[in-house]
């Protein structure tokens, strides 16, 4: 019998606020354990939440930029466990009347189909303290970091639409995209602004039943995702096959062994309502209000990209994948350096140069109007590629302008024609072999001569020049 | 130990100015001492949060917890020169009275007026022990910002004082918007100005079915207050809510759901005290938290969880019931200009009621606090200087029992004014409610009968 998945993704995303979520503490979780505390996150006695209106903006514009309906009545509920991580027995999250109903996002599957992957709801809620699990001598501790704590957070609620792990994690890719693009958060699996958690259950292909599903946590990639799917396919597959009933539980990814592991059940109860976070009541006004603060969203972009710049579908989508590169090239683009030229050396150059700095594109000394004007350079032929991309480096470190770092470092290329005659005439001398060759018909020959003479240059000739007058020399020379 | 106080401010009266700039420094909005309440004698319950005070709300699960800043409350009265003169001894939480002192404090006159967390109907059955006003204020009309209760939609801080001025003038000051507590309806605080009475153009409504349970002693004497309303010139209405009989069902049910999921903080990973031994941390909850609570309100808490986990159905009912009372109240409200409800049968201070059944004798009543150990509270032998403290003997069923005529306006948030019984003695304690926000009219009813009490039927 041939089988196949149900899947369905539950995905936590940490909202980049200011602050935390109910109370003024920085939403910094990396500082100095226990730094971002207040009684209101440490749950002493007597505290109060109080919901951040940014917090409640970033997820509203999340939930409007995946296609989602705004509820105009939303809740708290007290999500009850007991666990050193959660510092007052429950955790604030909207279990029975969540922020958005539907939505959904498009995604290309293996055999190039489009495919609508719907959202099932997208609700709030606030994240747990950190475990930290460490030795005093020989006797094991486990310490709370209660800097995450009340940290802003969304979770996204997929319907069970997906069916292979290439669709989850293409779904995974376009949502990463969209909330970026909405500037609600980073969404990073690696760093933990992204947390995907998926629902996992097989059944014979071609029916409709639903069997009991397994949920798969831990996976700090969108790869680690599809590895963790595939995995857990083929691991009930092989149950099923052998007889074996699929129990509800929930696995670990290793990421090691690169297998699903089960862990212990937490327990938790049904979530009551709390009585002490406001109903939330959004007006029409307010929706409309949100709405009109959604940047241009990525599919749109796309088309514009194609169409007013010239490039391919892939080359759109690879631009406007980041907010931060879409706009930048926008700039770059518009002070009338040819787009695809602009594509190419920001993807290959400009953006791996300043993620190996560590820096933001943003922040970074390699502004759009200096990055046009050693591209302008590059298209009028003053200096040849490999010099670009040494000028590109020093660019990082001084402020001075493209132009003046060339004619300091000496990257003009040579255009006068005496001076590479001259180069010419010494590498004809030296390669008689080479020379020969060409005139005998041997048309690579002619490529070994331009190198030669590049060398002799120290770099700095112009490649398609010295090509064209070597031909012509040798052309003209021929018996 | 102090018969009253579990802790006494350990600045004088006179150190008013130095309140009045800790008023400041926690930068709450309020000017520091604008003079409005100066020489007003607070006292407070162990679970209103004063900065650097202990605050253990009368529960071992907070022995030796210490406040790291003011309630919303506490930091307003300062504000406006009023005296914090001590916290009394207070049931667990608050919760039901047992075992605590609450009301003494006025009574002897230690105090000008007494805050208190009504939950169940304590401001009014304290008040009623005590002889003296207590007024309930409407839910979300005051902040619960450093409150510590277990009820979270049910909890109000109420006052008690000999004086419906004081209560009036405290309200004035503690009511109102607070950026600490976003759980305030967006309202405007009711009218606490003085105003008169017109017995003849007032009607008052009672609730039949609400003197169903009362016990005979008690009903004749309710009729008997009514009858003395009548003879002064109010016109009383006769109503009927079939459904009163649920209040108490939708209280309990409710209530212990709440305070089983508020008291899960109490975990002993971050204050409160931890049980030695554990091997875990599943063991360091579990006896941590047997030792946390005295055997009422862990009854209460494993009701409460029961219902969430075991019967969440009921819980769900429940819910749905507690909103189609509040419905019925409203109406019922809005049909009159008040309500009268059965006071309270306090006895003399200090007495236990005669409705606490299930109670050991004593235990309603302040021989805790008089240096008597309650009878078979958990006191954990580490924390012997303290046992006495916590884990006052009382039963689920006796103090639902006492808080029968109560309950209901902790249910719905309506403000309920409780009125001693007048000098003369022809008018019994009395609850007075009216719709929500009726509170500033309520006072005003209460100050027109206290005039006529004086002056004799």
């Amino acid at each position: 019998m041939e089988f196949e998945a149900v899947i369905g993704l539950e995905i936590h995303i940490e909202l980049n606020c200011a602050t935390k979520m109910f109370c003024d503490c920085p939403n910094r979780p990396g500082d100095e354990p226990n730094l971002n505390t207040c009684p209101t996150c440490l749950w002493l006695p007597g505290a109060m939440p109080r919901l951040s209106e940014q917090a409640l903006e970033k997820a509203a514009l999340l939930c409007l930029g995946l296609g989602a309906e705004l509820q105009p009545r939303s809740a708290f509920d007290q999500k009850v466990y007991y666990y050193p991580d959660l510092p007052k027995g429950y955790q604030l999250s909207q279990a029975h009347l969540p922020l958005s109903r539907g939505g959904g996002l498009d995604i290309i599957d293996e055999n190039g189909a489009a495919k609508r992957m719907r959202i099932h709801h997208i609700h709030m809620e606030e994240d747990v303290a950190k475990l930290v699990h460490e030795m005093e001598g020989r006797v094991p501790v486990s310490l709370v970091d209660f800097n995450r704590a009340g940290t802003p957070l969304v979770e996204i609620v997929t319907e069970p639409d997906l069916r292979t792990p290439y669709e989850a994690m293409e779904f995974l890719k376009a949502l990463r995209t969209q909330v970026r693009s909405v500037g609600s958060s980073e969404c990073n699996l690696e760093n933990g602004t992204m947390r995907a958690d998926a629902n996992i259950s097989i059944r014979p292909r071609g029916t409709t039943q639903m069997s009991t599903k397994v949920e798969v946590k831990n996976m700090n990639s969108i790869r680690h995702v599809g590895d963790a799917i595939a995995y857990e396919i083929s691991r009930q597959t092989a149950a099923v096959q052998a007889g074996e009933a699929v129990l509800l539980h929930t696995r670990l990814w290793d990421p090691d062994k690169k297998v699903t592991l089960p862990m212990r059940a937490k327990f938790e109860g049904p979530c009551v309502p709390d009585p002490c976070v406001p109903v939330l009541e959004l007006s029409e006004e307010w929706i409309e209000t949100m709405r009109a603060r959604l940047p241009e969203m990525p599919s749109v972009k796309a088309g514009r990209f194609s169409r007013r710049y010239g490039l391919t579908d892939d080359e759109a989508l690879s631009l406007i994948a980041d907010p931060e590169v879409a706009r930048y090239f926008e700039v770059v683009a518009e002070e009338g350096v040819a787009p695809r030229t602009v594509m190419h050396w920001l993807i290959t150059q400009l953006v791996p140069a300043v993620k190996e700095r560590r820096q933001e594109l943003a922040g970074s000394r390699v502004t759009p109007a200096r990055f046009a004007a050693l591209l302008r350079m590059l298209a009028k032929d003053e200096i040849n590629a490999s010099a670009a991309r040494e000028v590109l480096v020093s660019m990082f470190d001084s402020n001075e302008a493209p132009e003046a770092i060339v004619g300091v470092r000496g990257f003009e290329q040579i255009s006068d024609l005496d001076a590479l005659d001259a180069l010419i005439d010494k590498v004809i001398g030296e390669q008689p072999g080479a020379v020969a060759d060409f005139r005998g018909g041997e048309e690579k020959a002619l490529g070994f001569l331009v190198g030669r003479v590049m060398r002799a240059s120290g770099g700095k000739a112009n490649p398609k020049v010295i090509r064209g007058l070597l031909a012509d020399r040798l052309g003209e020379a021929k018996p | 130990m102090d018969p009253i106080f579990f802790h006494r401010n350990p600045e004088t009266a006179t150190g008013h100015g130095h309140a009045a700039v800790q008023g400041h420094a926690t930068g709450h909005g309020h000017a520091p001492d604008d003079g409005r309440l100066r020489g007003l004698k607070v006292a407070v319950q162990p679970g209103v949060a004063v900065k650097g005070w202990p605050t253990d709300a009368g529960s071992h699960a907070l022995a030796g917890y210490v406040s790291l800043e003011d309630a919303t409350v506490v930091q307003r009265l300062r504000g406006a020169g009023a005296y914090l003169c001590g916290s009394i001894h207070a049931a667990e939480f608050g919760f039901g009275l047992a075992g605590g002192r609450t009301g003494e404090a006025v009574r002897q006159a230690f105090a000008d007026i007494e805050l208190v967390l009504d939950s169940i109907g304590e401001s009014r059955v304290a008040a009623a022990r005590a002889g003296v006003c207590g007024l309930k204020p409407s839910y979300g009309l005051v902040s619960r910002f450093g409150l510590i209760g277990l009820i979270p939609s049910m909890e109000c801080c109420a006052v008690l004082s000999r004086s419906l001025d004081d209560i009036r003038e405290t309200l004035r000051i503690i009511t109102g918007q607070d950026g600490l507590d976003f759980s305030l309806p967006d309202e405007e605080a009711p009218d606490f100005s003085s105003m008169a009475i017109d017995p003849g153009k007032i009607t008052i409504g009672v609730i039949d079915e609400a003197q169903d349970a009362l016990p005979a002693t008690e009903g004749e004497e309710f009729r008997a207050s009514l009858e003395a309303l009548r003879r002064r010139g109010f016109t009383l209405q006769e109503m009927s809510l079939p459904d009163f009989s649920l209040f108490s069902l939708v209280h309990r049910i409710v209530g212990s759901v709440e305070a089983s999921s508020a008291a899960g903080r109490y975990d002993s990973v971050r204050y409160g005290p931890r049980a030695p031994g554990a091997k875990n941390w599943n063991e360091m909850y579990l006896l941590s938290r047997a030792a946390a609570f005295g055997p009422f309100v862990k009854s209460y808490l494993i009701q409460g969880a029961f219902f969430q986990f075991e019967r969440y159905g009921a819980f769900e009912d429940a819910c749905r019931i507690r909103a189609r009372l509040v419905r019925e109240m409203r109406r019922l409200t809005s049909q009159v200009d008040f309500l009268a409800f059965p006071g309270i049968d306090g006895g003399a201070a200090g007495v236990p009621s005669g409705g606490m059944a299930g109670v050991p004798s004593g235990g309603a009543s302040g021989d805790t606090a008089a240096g008597v150990p309650a009878k078979g509270g958990p006191g954990s032998p580490g924390e012997a200087p303290s046992a006495p403290r916590y884990g006052a003997q009382a039963s689920l069923r006796g103090v639902y029992a006492e808080f029968a005529s109560t309950l209901f306006a902790n249910v719905t948030g309506q403000p309920v004014l409780y009125l001693p019984s007048s000098p003369g003695g022809g008018r019994a304690g009395i609850q007075l409610t009216g719709p929500r926000l009726a509170d500033g009219r309520l006072l005003a009813l209460g100050e027109s009968l206290l005039e006529t009490d004086r002056k004799g039927d």
